[in-house]
């Protein structure tokens, strides 16, 4: 590892600033411990780091990539543009994950799930009973608490040995002889990130777009929201916030996030002086449901979907019905009883594709696959698999697909997730 | 010579009105055969019949002495026999005048019909004549037909509420099927309380799911706002010692099907609910459950649909009360 400095360090720091300033609050670590590069050249990056595992975007998959890939011994860095982890849970409000179950039991575990249970324990909160049949396909999801999640999943990359890096997002990516070259800027930083593997949870596969590999996109894609509450005051995990559609919300780049905000926004503004009602709470960012899905080594078909077809190389199960959002809103179209599909590796791998995986609602499916397959449980599955791939990637220097299936499994076992039964291993 | 007057008068017009009421009668009759159910029809109907009872009462008294001539003859006996005949062939309705039933589109609709082998139970339901279910339930081997299981088959909407009950238990059989109980006690209630607060839906689902006419899921008026509903069967052996099962299956109008199989969903089990309100709650199986599951070997839905025609898709009219309103 030649990054320029040591985590310990900035662990050392903290500690030491927890113990200078008892009862008078944290004081924040600078982040001095990356040495700056020497250059004032203003195309030199200022700070240069060198990782086994970048991940970008700490939304739903990104945290639970990092954390896996810490915990599985690679160095990692993890990239978020906004704030917080978390994504659309936290950032976007919907922080109601699920599928944990199906058919009256746990199909997804492990680190995601470690995460939620710890959430709602602290919160006090309750959990479904999975023994029983919802009523409506979503009763079985978890109530949490967003702004506890936010910060146990910070804390839980610490315990990890991941770094966060808020505020920043790559320009660029090019290829090296040993991985990837991402030259990242946030305001005041320029920062070039020397990994051997790039784990895209970008939601939309924006690394992977940056690479030149191939992205499917609808013409017509499903509607963001914007969640908020009016006259009564948000309790959260108790009560559910209200939403408002945005018709052709785009997570593609900061111009069409701000237009969706600004849209988001108005609406909201002007539904508050229609209801002369006051507005207890705002999510600082409109929720994506669609955007970019990569093309990937294999495409996860509603056929596949709704048989539950096992693949040879599946790493996680997925549950929800097909749950296309619409003009004319909702239909959901629960799976039949027993059936509970599976996410193959290769989905998750960019076709063509050396040294990259993605996470997350971008994963290779066709539209019908992708409304079930794009929720949180699930797409903390992905996470958790990705970011086991890319940790054995980094570690036998070889490539996701390289790894052999049987320690991808064991990694994952190891940290609790439900795989499913495959002829291959 | 003025009581003589009077009393022809009175008989005139008692013998004007009593025809003028039986015409009334007769077409309205008419009307309520062939037309759907009317409220207005089947109230001036009833009505009028009273009041024609009440004439011909007067009429006979009238005419007291000339009837009194028909006792001698042997037609009266003939007529009586075969009003007799006539009406008990009416009340069994036999496969012909079951036919002959089913062209009305008032009563055809109402005529659900279930029939019991040992092989199997079917259940037929006709909303409307464009839109016929059957409901065919091939028994399983742990079903006996000299002690058939007690069964309920009912229709709910998205948001989990009863919203038509088509086959009922015979009431010493209730008890041994607490889910459908307890849906059709919730909508009973909720549909009470809806009543008292005239035309607010309190079903607080989006407002397709707050209607209590059944005929706004089976046969909804718009095919851009198709109501998806389920059929559920409850089914219980009384003396296997093991709970009832539950199986349903969804049907989507705008994905229309002609055969579906209904899926088991489920067992009921009573929550742990606060105070007298019960609330019951579908689990999954499991191993407590043996001969239950062989109670039926398959369920299958069959629909046969016409599309109505499309100036009654526009104008909203396969609503209308084909249904009973319930
Ligand atoms: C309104 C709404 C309701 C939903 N309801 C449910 C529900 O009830 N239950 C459920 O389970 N799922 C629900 N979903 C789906 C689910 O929430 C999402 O599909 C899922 O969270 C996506 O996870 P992700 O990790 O792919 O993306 P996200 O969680 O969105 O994470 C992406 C992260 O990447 C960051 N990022 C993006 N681009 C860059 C970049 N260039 N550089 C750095 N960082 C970047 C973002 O800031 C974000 O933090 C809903 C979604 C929406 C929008």
């Amino acid at each position: 590892m030649t990054k320029k400095d040591n985590p310990t360090d900035r662990r050392d720091f903290l500690q030491q600033s927890i113990l200078g300033s008892a009862g008078a609050g944290l004081v924040i670590a600078s982040t001095s411990h990356v040495a700056a590069a020497a250059s004032t050249d203003s195309s030199e990056p200022e700070l240069i780091n060198e990782v086994d595992v970048l991940v970008v975007g700490g939304g739903t998959a990104g945290t639970i990539a990092a954390i896996q890939a810490g915990r599985a011994g690679a160095n990692t860095l993890l990239l978020e543009r906004n704030a917080q982890l978390g994504g659309t849970m936290t950032t976007g409000g919907v922080a109601f994950p699920g599928l944990f179950d199906a058919w009256g039991q746990q199909v997804i575990a492990g680190i995601g799930w470690e995460l939620v249970k710890e959430c709602v324990e602290l919160d006090g909160g309750e959990f479904p009973n999975f023994a029983k049949v919802p009523q409506r396909h979503w009763h079985n999801q978890v109530h949490i608490n967003q702004f506890l999640y936010a910060l146990l999943a910070e804390e839980k990359c610490e315990q990890a040995g991941v770094e966060i890096a808020y505020y920043e997002f790559p320009q660029s990516v090019e290829k090296t002889d040993t991985g990837w070259q991402v030259e990242c800027a946030g305001f005041g930083t320029r920062r070039r990130i020397l990994c051997k593997q790039i784990i895209d949870c970008t939601g939309g596969a924006e690394v992977v777009g940056l690479m030149g590999l191939d992205r499917l996109r609808e013409d017509e894609r499903q509607p963001g929201s914007f969640l908020f509450k009016m006259d009564t005051a948000h309790n959260p995990a108790e009560n559910q916030l209200h939403r408002l559609y945005v018709h052709g919300a785009d997570s593609t780049n900061s111009r069409t996030v701000t237009k969706a905000n600004l849209t988001g926004r108005k609406a909201i503004l002007a539904k508050v002086r229609n209801a002369k009602q006051r507005l207890m709470h705002l999510q600082p960012e409109t929720g994506f449901r669609e955007s970019y899905r990569i093309v990937g080594e294999i495409m996860i078909t509603v056929n596949d979907y709704t048989s539950g077809r096992v693949f040879d190389d599946a790493v996680a199960y997925a549950f929800y019905p097909v749950d296309l959002h619409t003009k004319s809103g909702v239909k959901p179209k629960p799976l039949k009883p027993g059936t509970v599909p599976t996410i193959p590796l290769r989905a998750l791998v960019p076709k063509g594709s050396q040294n990259v995986i993605v996470a997350g609602r971008c994963v290779c499916s066709d539209r019908l696959a992708n409304s079930g397959l794009r929720v949180q449980a699930s797409c903390m599955a992905m996470g958790q698999a990705a970011g086991a791939a890319a940790a054995l990637a980094a570690k036998t220097g070889s490539t996701p697909l390289q790894v052999p299936l049987a320690s991808i499994h064991g990694v994952l076992r190891e940290n609790a997730a439900i795989i499913p039964e495959t002829s291959a291993v | 010579m003025k009581k003589a007057n009077l009393g022809s008068l009175r008989r005139r017009f008692t013998s004007l009105l009593t025809a003028l009421t039986f015409t009334v009668l007769a077409v309205t009759g008419v009307i309520a055969f062939v037309r759907p159910f009317s409220i207005h029809i089947i109230g001036l109907h009833a009505l009028i019949g009273f009041l024609f009872i009440a004439l011909v009462g007067v009429h006979v008294v009238n005419n007291i002495r000339p009837l009194k001539g028909y006792l001698h003859s042997r037609s009266v006996w003939v007529s009586l026999v075969i009003t007799l005949l006539l009406a008990i062939l009416f009340f069994r309705q036999p496969g012909p005048v079951k036919s002959i039933l089913g062209l009305s589109a008032n009563i055809g609709p109402a005529m659900d019909r279930f029939e019991l082998s040992d092989s199997e139970m079917t259940f037929h339901y006709t909303p409307a004549g464009s839109y016929k279910m059957k409901l065919t339930v091939k028994t399983g081997a742990a079903y006996r037909i000299d002690n058939p299981p007690a069964a309920a088959v009912w229709l709910e909407n998205q948001g989990g509420y009863h919203i038509k009950s088509l086959l009922v238990p015979e009431a010493a059989m209730i008890s041994r099927l607490p889910y459908w109980n307890f849906k059709r006690k919730g909508w009973e209630k909720a549909k009470r309380e809806a009543e008292k607060k005239a035309g607010v839906d309190i079903i607080s689902e989006a407002t397709p799911n707050g209607s209590f006419d059944p005929a706004d899921y089976i046969l909804p008026a718009s095919k851009d706002n198709p109501m998806p509903y389920q059929l559920l069967i409850e089914i219980d052996q009384p003396d296997d010692g093991q709970p009832s099962l539950v199986y349903s299956v969804e049907v989507d109008n705008s994905d229309p099907r002609a055969f579906q199989l209904l899926d088991l969903v489920g067992y009921p089990k009573r929550e742990n609910d606060s105070g007298d309100k019960e609330t019951w709650a579908l689990y999954y199986v499991d191993d407590q459950f043996s001969s239950a599951l062989e109670l039926i070997n398959s369920a299958l839905l069959t629909i046969e649909r016409q599309d109505p025609p499309d100036a009654q898709k526009k104008s909203g009219t396969p609503k209308s009360s084909a249904f009973q309103k319930l």
